[in-house]
Formats: C-alpha cells, structure tokens, sequence
C-alpha cells in the first residue's frame, strides 16, 4: 500500500458500532491500539497520507514518521487478510 | 470452577458459560436441491410447522441481547421463505452481521437487490462439482447453470460473496481445476469443505469417502492455491474428519460458541444434536435464548468436562477440542459420551479405518 492510495474496507466488512471490532464474513478481527480509529477513516476517497495528517493533528506530540509507519502496517495487514482493497 | 467434584452435573457449574458468537438460523427446510451430501436430519421439518416472522424478530433481537454477532440464515434454502427480505432488516435492526448460505436457486436480479436492501451482507454459494452433468447429479437437481448464471449479478452488488466447493471421492480428483474456476468467479472468500457425515449425507458415506490418496494429493494443492490466492482470495479448507488422528472443536466446543435454531423453533447446541438419544431442545415460542442458552438442559448436556471419559479428562487437548463431536461419537459407537472416534486414543479408531476404505459401486441416495 502506497501514501496515494485510497483503501476502503472491502464489502462485507463493517466496524461494530460499539466494540473494537472489525465484523467480516464468517469472522470478527479484534482490533487494538488505534486501528479501530485508523479503519474508520477508510471510505474509498481519502487517501493513505491524507489519514496519516488528520491522525498526526489528533495525536500532537507524536512523531508522524511513526503514525504513518503505523498505519501502513495495518493497512497492508489488513490487505492480506482480504478485508481491506484498495 | 467452584466445585470439586468432577462428577457434579454441568448445569451447577460456575462461572456461567461463555457468550455465544453465531446464531444458525434454519429458517426453513424446504429446498429446491436434494443433494447426496445434504447435513440437515433425515426427518425435515414441515413447512406449516415453521415459526412466525415475529418470532424470528424477537430471537433476532434476544440474540443481539446476548451478545451474538453474526446470524447465519440457512435452510434448506433460505429463498423459500417469502418474508426472507423483512428477517434481514429485522436482524440488521437488532444489530446483527447477516450471511446467508443459499443455492441461488430461485434468486433473481430484482429479489436480490431488495435482499442487499434489507441488509444482507455476505452470501455464500456452493457448488456441487465444476462440470454440469456431474454438479446436477449431486444436487439432485439442475441448479449448476442457474448458479453459474447468478455470479456476474452478484458482483454488482456490495456484499461478500464466499464460493463453498462442496469435496468428496467424486470430484476430489478436480479439486486443481475446482479451485480454478472458482478463482474466475473472483469471490471474497473461498471455502473447499469436505463432506461431514451427519443427517442425510451418512447414507451416501460409502459413495462420497474419499480415498487416503485423494486426500494426500488434495493437501498441497490447497495449500499452494492459498499462497496464491492470498491478498485476492481468502482460502479456508475443512479437513476431512475420518483422516484426523485428533477430533475438531466441533461448533467451537458444546455450548461454547453457537447456537441454532431449527425452522419450528427448537435451540440445538449444533446442527446434528437430534442424534443424541435423550436431549430434549427448548423452543424459543416458549423460553427467551438467554434462558436457553444458560439453562437449557441440551446446553448443559456437554459443556465444560464433566462428562468426559477418564481418557479426555487426563488429556491437555480437551482445552483446545472439548471433546470433539458428539454427534459423530453417537452415530459411531453408539455412545454419545464415549471418545470421538476420530481421536487416536479412541478404541474406535480403527473403525475409521474401515469406513475410509472404498467399497463397491455403492449407488447414490437421494432424499424423496
């Protein structure tokens, strides 16, 4: 996954409303940390560095080279498993 | 666990049971296929028997109550139901992942439009064998091109869409071409499962047992389609249970993970329950599923280790199988508390043996 990339969640695939986790067919992915936030962000517009900005203005303090380490890794992760596309 | 007898009965365990994941929902067991492998009992349920729409939507809702996360709607065929539309948008109401497992048979454009509408959200659809002759013979039915002919509709549609390959002796010698139509058909999800010898399907099990080399050869086949198919398509494989040497967690351990509910109502612990002489299941026209599920004597019947055979309970694998199946212990040896067979320290194992072996031209069972 590259910085201009515009993931969504793949279909079938929704956050639970109120739990830290990702519903996908036959499934649920726990999610922990951030990546419920970080998945949220995903509507098939916005893109990867888009994301990572809006999380470094959330999170001050933070280096940003580790928020977008971050959310790539999930991001890819999440590519694997077949419930992100981009 | 606050009791010291091993041998108290289950239900005066604490802590309460752990809280169940799925709902199967058998809304119906009318069905447009009659396939040799079917895993629904021998004795269907009447269509004038099934339970209301309204009492759909309470258990729907209970069972968001209770925490269950995904509702499975399965059949027979789900389609039959006329009010299939207004169960998905109840249970999506309540809060529910809704799946439906389905033959497709019957499934037109505009039906399913409205069923996405209501909130479906994954659809699996099973394919009995890649050439037609041979898929219809399975099915009993001709269902093979009807299916082939609603996939470029369901891609249009924002669901899920999982491809199930139903395997046995008669086409686990394709499964390579198996998996590649199935990759044309360019699903979420990919399940290959083989045939599991409950309800209709044990009459058919000398036809449809494969053989040990169509199971040797079959492994790294399904092991380098996942590698391939990995970020596209995601693979899950179901191994054959007469070739294990250690049982599954059957449905996740007994009262563990799921519940079903049958088309008149009845809560089972697993699909196959009604084998075990002896259990009687509650109704939800009668009993709410939180009741059911902490109370229900069927619930209770096996969960935790109380029942186990010295073997099991002395085994450090009955953290991870509980126990394996039941259904598969009864329908084996006649005991529904002896050691699944399929475990090697079973005095039945060998009997596995036996029935993996080929007999001769067994002729093919279809339900009437």
């Amino acid at each position: 996954m590259d910085l201009n990339a515009t993931p969504r969640l793949a279909p079938g695939c929704r956050l639970h409303p109120t739990e830290p986790v990702l519903l996908i067919p036959e499934g649920t992915l726990k999610l922990q940390g951030p990546a419920r936030e970080i998945l949220a962000y995903l509507d098939g517009k916005q893109s990867v560095a888009s994301i990572v900005d809006e999380l470094a203005k959330q999170y001050e303090g933070v280096d940003s080279a580790d928020i977008q380490q971050d959310v790539l890794s999930l991001l890819d992760r999440m590519e694997q498993r077949g419930v992100v596309r981009v | 666990m606050s009791c010291g007898s091993k041998r108290m009965p289950a239900n005066s365990q604490s802590p309460p049971p752990p809280k169940p994941f799925s709902l199967i929902a058998e809304i119906t067991h009318r069905c447009p296929l009659h396939c040799l492998y079917c895993s629904n009992p021998l004795e269907l349920q009447r269509a004038d028997e099934e339970i209301s729409t309204g009492d759909w939507k309470r258990v729907f809702q209970q069972a968001a109550q209770l925490g269950i996360l995904h509702l499975h709607l399965t059949g027979g065929e789900p389609l039959a139901r006329k009010d299939l539309a207004e169960l998905i948008s109840a249970a999506r109401d309540a809060g529910l992942y809704v799946n439906m497992i389905t033959s497709g048979v019957g499934l037109s454009e505009e039906r399913l439009a409205v069923l996405v509408d209501a909130g479906l959200e994954h659809l699996q659809l099973s394919f009995q064998d890649l050439d037609e002759t041979t898929a219809n013979h399975i099915a009993g039915t001709r269902a093979h091109a009807l299916k082939l002919a609603l996939i470029p509709i369901l891609k249009k549609y924002p669901l899920a869409f999982t491809v199930n390959l139903v395997v046995h002796r008669m086409n686990l010698d394709r499964l390579e071409a198996f998996i590649a139509l199935a990759e044309e058909f360019a699903p979420d999800r990919l399940e290959i499962a083989h045939v599991q010898y409950y309800g209709w399907a044990l009459k058919n099990r000398s036809l449809l047992m494969p053989t040990q080399e169509q199971v040797d050869r079959s492994l790294p086949i399904i092991e380098a389609a996942k590698e391939r198919l990995k970020g596209r398509i995601h693979l899950e494989a179901v191994f054959p249970d007469y070739f294990g040497s250690f049982p599954k967690a059957c449905v996740g351990g007994w009262g563990r993970q799921m519940m079903l509910i049958d088309p008149v109502g009845q809560a089972l612990p697993c699909h196959a329950a009604a084998v075990i002489p002896g259990l009687q299941f509650d109704n939800v026209r009668e009993r709410d599923l939180a009741w059911i599920w902490e109370s229900s004597p069927a619930f209770n019947r096996f969960r935790g280790d109380a029942w186990m055979p010295e073997t099991c309970l002395a085994c450090p694998r009955k953290e991870r199988d509980f126990g394996g199946c039941r259904c598969q212990a009864v329908l084996l040896t006649g005991d529904a508390e002896a050691i699944d067979p399929v475990c090697q320290y079973s005095s039945h194992h060998e009997l596995l043996k036996l029935l993996r072996r080929p007999s001769e031209n067994p002729l093919p069972i279809w339900r009437g």
